[in-house]
Order: structure tokens, then sequence, then C-alpha cells
């Protein structure tokens, strides 16, 4: 997809895209954010892109994502949390983020042994779908139960992870 | 705080796995969620901060999988890399525990997550520019396959042909590019590769790139060019700097090259077939050569240059000895 045709299907679901702006908490500012998830958009857009709607929607999330961590950070109750100096944009996804997350290795292997805990099926089907990007069919042929299991598995590690996140925030 | 089982965390969580490879249809249902209630957005921005925070949680470990589960098939039926790449593509913090574990990964390419995985490719005598987010920017001359990960924004594989890396430098990030079955690390640096069938050409026109920093770890400083055959011999010679890039700008400099590789260069420049016989590929050559848009007028100036006779054929042209005659 050339730049145009990127270009083309953005000014094509602009309204979409400003309403999803709009619901994700932009508020006013919806329509000063669109401009600059157009910026972000045609500065990340390096590669063929398959879905060029769907990245334009991601890379809109993760401009709203990247704004509240910086919300956070400029409160200073973030500084421990991250650090925007380094680290890698976490694989969530191909859409650009200016942010950088690197979380504190402490954190980090209070998460491992969270996960851990929580039995190895869990911790399987949460490290194959979040760290390898597996899909969920793949991880439910992998481990031979029924995709609404992962869906349990995955639910679990992530409430997990979003409680430890919530502690971490707390201290 | 809201309930922690709250219906609402647990939607969130839903959004935040759904979306990950969502299409249009997706986004769209998850702006109607967004709008039902106002305590929505704040419930799926929780849970997408914390998948984000944890994506560098360790991959599973192989041991652990179920019975039935068959071997990770190798990426682009590869050659298996070696386990000590997985310590590098990995996050540094891997404790040793962890990384031990990924011994069992051979055959588990860096490009793990093969859904971000993209072929990035040009026709012969096409060129291609991509900018990559940190800021970094690859060319690729004509006839050249690349693959890129968006989930491992630093590591470029060059499958075939030329490109030339302009890479951002992080001392604790440093970029990688995996040719002819060697990894080059970017230690600050403009430098171009080149791989046809096995071999390949490492040129540094700034600062210094690490060739096979887990086996040899030879240090390519500015100027310095490493060739090596496909049979495995390398080779270190000089060069201008300015040169190594030069084809960027429709020119080939060359010291002390061979007429076979000039005519390597004229075919992925030029899109066209330039081959040689036997007697004058090892012929020397030192000079510029600039590139003409039109192959037969570049080829003719070259051929005059190279003290050679380019012959049309149906393939190509075909460099050779001319009757005796050198310049």
């Amino acid at each position: 997809m050339t730049t145009s045709g990127l270009e083309a299907v953005f000014l094509a679901h602009r309204a979409a895209l400003q309403r999803f702006l709009r619901a994700r908490g932009a508020g006013d500012l919806a329509e000063d954010l669109l401009q600059e998830l157009w910026i972000r958009a045609s500065a990340g857009a390096s590669g063929p892109i398959a879905e060029p709607l769907a990245y334009l929607y991601r890379t809109a999330n993760n401009l709203m994502i990247d704004r509240r961590r910086s919300g956070l950070r400029s409160a200073a109750r973030d500084q421990e949390w991250s650090d925007s100096t380094g680290g890698a944009m976490a694989g969530i996804s191909d859409a650009p983020s200016g942010e950088r997350v690197l979380i504190a290795r402490e954190a980090l292997a209070a998460a491992e042994a969270a996960l851990a805990a929580l039995g190895e099926r869990t911790e399987y089907a949460f490290r194959r779908f979040r760290i390898e990007g597996a899909s969920q069919k793949q991880i439910a042929d992998e481990l031979g139960i029924s995709l609404s299991a992962v869906e349990k598995h995955l639910q679990k590690a992530y409430r997990t992870l979003i409680d430890l996140r919530r502690q971490w925030d707390a201290d | 705080m809201p309930v922690r089982h709250d219906q609402i965390y647990d939607e969130a969580i839903d959004w935040v796995v759904r979306l990950r490879d969502a299409g249009p249809d997706g986004w769209e249902a998850f702006t109607a969620w967004l709008e039902a209630d106002p305590a929505h957005a704040a419930a799926y921005e929780e849970a997408a901060l914390a998948d984000q925070d944890w994506g560098e949680l360790a991959p599973p470990p192989r041991r652990i999988a179920p019975d039935h589960v068959s071997p990770v098939p190798p990426f682009f039926g590869a050659p298996a890399p070696a386990p000590s790449r997985h310590g590098l593509t990995r996050r540094r913090w891997l404790g040793g525990a962890i990384a031990a574990s990924l011994i069992g990964l051979v055959g588990y390419g860096t490009l793990a997550p093969d859904r971000s995985v993209y072929a990035v490719e040009t026709g012969a005598g096409e060129r291609r520019s991509v900018a990559l987010a940190d800021g970094s920017r690859i060319d690729l001359n004509g006839s050249t396959r690349l693959r890129l990960d968006r989930d491992a924004p630093r590591f470029a594989r060059l499958e075939q042909g030329e490109a030339l890396f302009t890479v951002v430098h992080d001392d604790r990030r440093p970029f990688e590019v995996e040719v002819a079955g060697t990894r080059l690390r970017d230690m600050g640096t403009v430098f171009n590769v080149v791989s046809d069938r096995g071999s390949l050409e490492v040129g540094v026109a700034e600062g210094a790139v690490l060739y096979d920093p887990d086996g040899e770890a030879v240090n390519l400083t500015r100027g310095m060019t490493l060739r090596r055959d496909s049979g495995g011999r390398a080779q270190l010679s000089n060069r201008e700097p300015e040169a190594v890039a030069g084809w960027r700008d429709g020119r080939l400099v060359y010291a002390s090259a061979t007429v076979g590789q000039v005519a390597a260069d004229l075919s992925r420049n030029l899109g066209v077939t330039v081959a040689t016989t036997p007697v004058v590929e090892r012929q020397p050559f030192t000079g510029v050569i600039i590139l003409d848009p039109q192959p037969q007028s570049t080829i003719d100036r070259a051929a005059g240059l190279l003290g050679v006779e380019a012959d049309r054929s149906d393939e190509g042209w075909i460099l050779k000895s001319g009757a005796g005659e050198t310049r």
C-alpha cells in the first residue's frame, strides 16, 4: 500500500476514526488527534499494509495509550514504572508508537512468578499469545483444548497481570 | 477502584485479546462498546496498559507443551539458527534459567510471530526505500528481498540482493542483519550488504559493523569491505567510504574489483542480465561507472572502461574478451 493509498482510506474513514478517538477518551481533542494519527500512520507505513483501515484504528489506539502513559508519567506516578528512553514498543501491534516501554526488572520478575503460579497451561497460553503472537486457534490446537478454554486461560492471566500492575502502581 | 472480577473488566480483557488481530468490523464493534458506557473506556485503558507493559515477559518454555504438540516448524525453511541467536534477540533481562530453556527452541527463528513478519521486495532494476519506526532507513537495490518483523524492529534478514542500511544506533539495542547464514551487528552505522546465492559482501560507509558477533567477531570500520564467497572464505579490503553507498547516487565505485563483480552489480542495478565469460571474469578493475537509465548506454560505457566487449544476446549482455584489444 502506498502512502497515497493509505491516505485515501484515511480520508474515507475520517469520521469513524474521529468517533473512535472520542469514544477512546479524546473528547474535544479528537479533531486535533486525527491529524496526529495521520502523521504517525503515514510515518510508520514502511511495509505493505494488508488491512489499512485496521492499521489506522490500531495506530489511533496506540496514540491514545501513549497519551495516557505520558499523562501518567507527567503525574510522576509512573516514573518507576516505565522508562521512555529505551526498550521496544511492546509488540502488541504493528502500528507505530512513539512511546517505548521498559518495565523494571523486578516488576518483570514478579510478573514471571505470578504467571507461573497460575498453572502451566494458563502460563503457556498467555506466553504463546502475548509474547510470541500465536493465534487463539493455534494455542487451542497445541493444547488440545477448545477456543473458549483458551479465552479463559487468557482472561485469568490478564486479570492477574492487571492486578499486579495495580499493586506496583500503588507502591 | 472497580471490583476486580467485574464484568466490565472481563469484557475489557476480551477486547485487548480480540483487537490484536481485529479487522475494521472488530474496531467498529469496539467503538460501539466504548460508547455504551463511560466506564468501559477506563477499564479498557487499564487492561491495554497492562498488556503493553507485560510485552517483555519470557516466551513459553517449550518443554511444558503437552504430549501431542508437534515441534514448531522452522521459519521460511531456513536452517535452524544457533541457540545463542535467541539470547540476543530476546530482551537482555532474560535470566539464565529462561535463557537455558530457550535452547529447546532451536528452529524457532528469530522472527517468531510470523503474523508480524513481512517481506519487502524489489524487482529487477527497481529501487525502494524503507523507513523504520526508529528513524533507521533501508535502501533496497534491484532484485532484492528483505524480511522485516514488526515485533522485532531492530532486526532484518537480507535473503537476496543488495541493501544499504542507515541505522539509528542504540547501544542497548543494536540493529542486526541476518544474511547468508551470518549475522552483522551495527555499531553506529551506514553499511551496505550484498548477498547473491550464498556469497556476501559488507561495506561500511560510516561507523562500524561487527561481522559474526558470536563467532569470528570481525570489527569492520569505515571504508572496510568484507567479501565472502559461497565457499566461506572471507577477505577484507579497503574502499573509499563514499563508494560503499555509491549505487544509490547512480555511481558504482571500484578499487581492485573484478569484472565479475562489476557484471553482478550492473545486473542488479539495471535490472538486466549481464554475464561474463570465464576469461574476463577475474580481470581486475579500478574505476567508476556511472549508471544511466538506459542499460545499453551504461553497458557500452562500462565495457569501454572494463576493456571488454559487450555482446547483446537473448538473455541480456555478455562481457567477453575484446579480441586481444585492451584499453
